[in-house]
């Protein structure tokens, strides 16, 4: 007896990235234009992963690491699925300001969830921990 | 009229009743006896409702076919069936403000808090929105007909009322006993009471009819006597103020009767005080007379208070007898979620057991017949079905192994050299580029924490690897001390975005140079080069575990699967094997190589592992270094040893005997198909140190470590 419906997204489809890892001073990558088209999540002040974009040149920190990125994999949520997902498997609160980049467990899982504009989002998740955490979405 | 079945026995009910209600309006107690409340705050109308026990009958609505059946007079009911274990879905929501309750002071108070704007949700368990707990969070927990809702709320408003207080005297186990509101309601159904009798505080005792099930009469205080069918007794009321009482974190606004004193009863002198464990004033008296003279002592010695209620029955009573005795009125015992009985299914809505990770080579594990075990947070494979095969495979010829779960990371940074210097206790500035060298981590106390290579890639960039099961908080340990030195250093952890397959054997040069590596390319012993193998990039690290040669090719995880493949198939011909965790555990004990956590203890420093050679005590500062200074000149009586003796291998964590005396216990074991016998490293924690124990009833003797090939020439070959 499941009392009640799961959110079920069987058609959720969680997808390698590839991108590049930039890690370098805060204040550098304050200052870094991306190419137009990609998309660079800020992970933490200083970490940078980049999608959709040529390998970028942070000249301005001579030690910073860039590094091909493939750990990642993604999931595309409309904004009704990130709403859904987030009433079965987030207890943490959605920004409500948009853009937005929010982080934390997902369904027991440690996930990032990249929030467009347009309340749609791109859910973020270690390659490593994508099979488990898609088995716990459609569960 | 529709029907429900109570013990196997159909009785019919009306529209609204609850199944308390249609047990009652059929002559039946819906449990076997006790002052019913009708309100939910007693325990003595649960029964086990469609296969589920300790429902509350009196809040559950009949509906046509519900089968309920009373719990056994004797013991408790099992645990449920597959109703009590069926997954229970969650749902979290949001709000400014939860108002729980929604009588006269939870309508006034939300309506106060709708005035001010907030988003406020009324949760009552009229309306089907039963609350169970609040947790620090805050979280309000509420059981729903859809399944549990998680409330996160700022604020919490809590307008539960009061509950009425129950008799304490002789017979009050009996059937046909209602507070007052009970009654009303009961009447208010159209439910025959029969002669009704009406006492408060002057009820002195309730007298059985002769079948001893039910109330025949009452006697009071002034020795009167009066029969009767039922009994209706008032003795006031005590805040209904549970959930207040469960999150001392979180900040509970109490309203209403609910936050309202209430005079305690008269202190009990005979009778059941907890219907729920059947405890009895005599057994309060006992529990007193041993020393435990505070409420929540003789809550804990008694157990009451913790049945079923959670003390909404015997609380008052309880803190009247605490009075009576001590001579100060207590204030009520903590509570602690849940304030209801849960399925097991409901426990768990929500929960979620810990991530295990995936390596990229799982499929290809899983194809090739692997058992897999959960291990340092990854699955990983534990034999491919013939681990001594796969053990002669590494000795003898060449064979692969998925070392993708080690911990990874990057630093880099104009400081890089002054912070591994302080972070590692052996000499970092003389790693050559190109160049690795095998390194301990230890905490401020000199205890070894973790252990792992560091391989210098330039000047001021060096790649980190630490233990599968470190490695999730080494990311956290270098960052940490990296802000408390304020040195310039960048961290990227490499754990998940890195794979890595070891190839190791005395062919695995071989297996490289058919996989593209020429002869001059390959890295010596102890160094590390970026080469392209099997057309994968590769950053090949020439380290050793297993104590052959061996080659650790990390490279970006999407290619893993591409690496093992080919590497699989160009080493056909040389006998190449997988190896799983059993067969490596079995070659690294061969070697001596302890792996941290399990040969080591949480205060393990160098010296009882016999890794002094590891700390350079001439460097200025690292971590650890004041306390190994400082008890470097102290009598350490633990030591860990390597141990040989006949085969069979004893079970890793037996236990070490010196004359009959316990004085460690094995970390390590393995019966060594080369060498013939068993390999096992343990500690002797007494001296003096004997170089014969006893393991198993079984002689064994402590031997040089490593116990095979001591000069490592095959690891460098």
């Amino acid at each position: 007896m499941t009392r009640r419906a799961n959110v079920h997204a069987p058609e959720l489809a969680c997808v390698p990235l590839v991108g590049w890892r930039i890690v370098a001073d805060p204040s550098v990558l304050d200052h870094v234009r991306w190419p137009k088209g990609s998309m660079a999540v800020r992970i933490s002040p200083d970490d940078v992963f980049l999608i959709g974009a040529a390998e970028p040149s942070v000249t301005a920190d001579a030690h910073a690491i860039v590094t091909p990125e493939h750990g990642f994999a993604g999931i595309d949520l409309s904004a009704a699925e990130v709403i859904a997902i987030a009433e079965q498997h987030i207890e943490w609160e959605l920004p409500s300001q948009l853009p937005a980049l929010a982080q934390g467990q997902v369904a027991g899982v440690p996930a990032k969830l990249v929030r467009h504009a347009d309340g749609s989002a791109l859910l973020l998740v270690a390659c490593a921990a994508s099979n488990e955490l898609v088995d716990r979405l459609n569960r | 009229m529709s029907r429900v079945v109570y013990d196997q026995t159909p009785i019919e009910f009306v529209e609204g009743d609850t199944l308390a209600v249609a047990a009652l309006r059929n002559g039946r107690h819906p449990a076997r006896g006790g002052t019913l409340c009708l309100a939910g705050d007693c325990g003595n109308c649960v029964a086990i409702v469609d296969g589920v026990p300790w429902v509350r009958t009196c809040q559950t609505a009949a509906r046509p076919g519900t089968v309920v059946r009373r719990h056994p007079s004797a013991g408790h009911p099992s645990p449920g069936g597959p109703e009590s274990h069926a997954h229970v879905a969650v749902r979290h929501r949001r709000a400014d403000h939860v108002v729980i309750g929604n009588g006269v002071g939870g309508a006034a108070a939300a309506a106060q808090e709708r005035a001010a704007g907030p988003d406020v949700l009324v949760l009552d368990a009229g309306d089907g929105n039963e609350v169970i707990g609040i947790f620090d969070g805050p979280t309000v927990v509420v059981r729903t007909a859809d399944g549990i809702d998680q409330l996160h709320a700022h604020h919490i408003t809590l307008a539960t009322g009061a509950a009425e207080i129950h008799p304490v005297c002789p017979g009050n186990m009996l059937a046909g006993i209602y507070t007052p509101k009970a009654a009303t309601a009961l009447r208010n159904a159209g439910v025959d009471l029969g002669r009704v009798v009406t006492v408060g505080a002057e009820l002195a005792l309730l007298v059985a009819t002769a079948d001893g099930d039910r109330v025949a009469a009452v006697e009071l205080a002034d020795g009167t006597r009066r029969d009767c069918d039922s009994v209706i007794v008032e003795l006031g009321s005590s805040p209904r103020d549970v959930l207040a009482r469960m999150a001392p974190m979180v900040p509970v606004s109490v309203v209403g009767s609910a936050s309202t004193p209430h005079a305690l009863p008269a202190a009990p002198t005979v009778g059941i005080v907890c219907p729920c464990g059947k405890i009895t004033v005599e057994d309060l008296d006992r529990v007193w007379q041993k020393g435990f003279c505070e409420l929540e002592l003789v809550k804990r010695a008694s157990l009451t208070g913790v049945g079923t209620c959670q003390g909404g029955v015997c609380m008052p009573h309880l803190r009247a007898f605490v009075a009576d005795r001590a001579g100060t009125e207590p204030q009520p015992f903590t509570a602690r979620p849940a304030a209801r009985q849960l399925t097991l299914g409901e426990a768990a809505a929500g929960y979620h057991i810990d991530t295990f990770r995936r390596t990229p080579l799982h499929a290809e594990h899983v194809a090739l017949g692997a058992t897999l075990d959960r291990f340092g947070g990854w699955f990983r494979p534990w034999h491919y079905g013939d681990p001594v095969a796969e053990y002669w495979a590494v000795r003898e010829a060449v064979s692969l192994g998925d070392v993708s779960t080690l911990g990874k990371m990057i630093v880099s940074g104009p400081d890089v050299i002054e912070m591994l210097e302080r972070l590692y206790p052996n000499n970092v500035h003389d790693i050559k580029v190109g160049r690795a060298r095998y390194v301990i981590n230890l905490n401020e106390r000199g205890h070894i924490l973790d252990d792992g290579m560091i391989l210098r890639d330039d000047d001021n960039r060096f790649t980190l690897t630490f233990t599968s099961g470190g490695a999730s908080t080494a990311e956290m340990w270098v960052r940490d001390w990296i802000e408390t030195w304020g040195l310039r250093v960048h961290v990227l952890d490499r754990t998940v975005s890195h794979a890595a397959i070891n190839v190791t054997g005395p062919l695995a040069a071989e297996l490289l140079g058919r996989a593209g590596v020429a002869d001059g390319e390959r890295p010596g012993f102890l160094q590390h080069r970026r080469l392209t193998v099997a057309g994968v990039p590769c950053h090949v690290m020439r380290l050793s575990f297993t104590g052959e040669a061996s080659f650790e090719l990390h490279h970006q995880i999407d290619r893993s699967v591409e690496l093992w493949q080919a590497l699989m198939h160009l080493g056909a011909p040389l006998g190449i094997k997988p190896h799983g965790l059993q067969a490596l555990f079995g070659l690294r004990c061969e070697k001596g190589h302890i792996i941290v956590g399990q040969d080591t203890e949480l205060d393990s420093s160098p010296r009882r592992v016999n890794m002094d050679w590891a700390v350079k005590f001439d460097k200025p500062a690292f971590i650890g270094r004041d306390a190994l200074l400082r008890t470097a000149p102290l009598p350490d009586r633990r030591r860990l040893f390597g141990f040989t003796m006949p085969g069979p291998a004893p079970l890793e964590g037996s236990v070490i005997r010196v004359g009959g005396e316990v004085v460690g216990h094995v970390t390590s074991s393995w019966d060594s198909p080369l060498l013939g016998h068993a390999v096992l490293l343990g500690w002797q924690k007494r001296v003096p140190h004997v170089d014969v124990v006893e393991i198993d009833g079984r002689e064994a003797r402590v031997s040089r470590v490593p116990f095979y090939d001591a000069q490592g020439q095959r690891a460098r070959a």
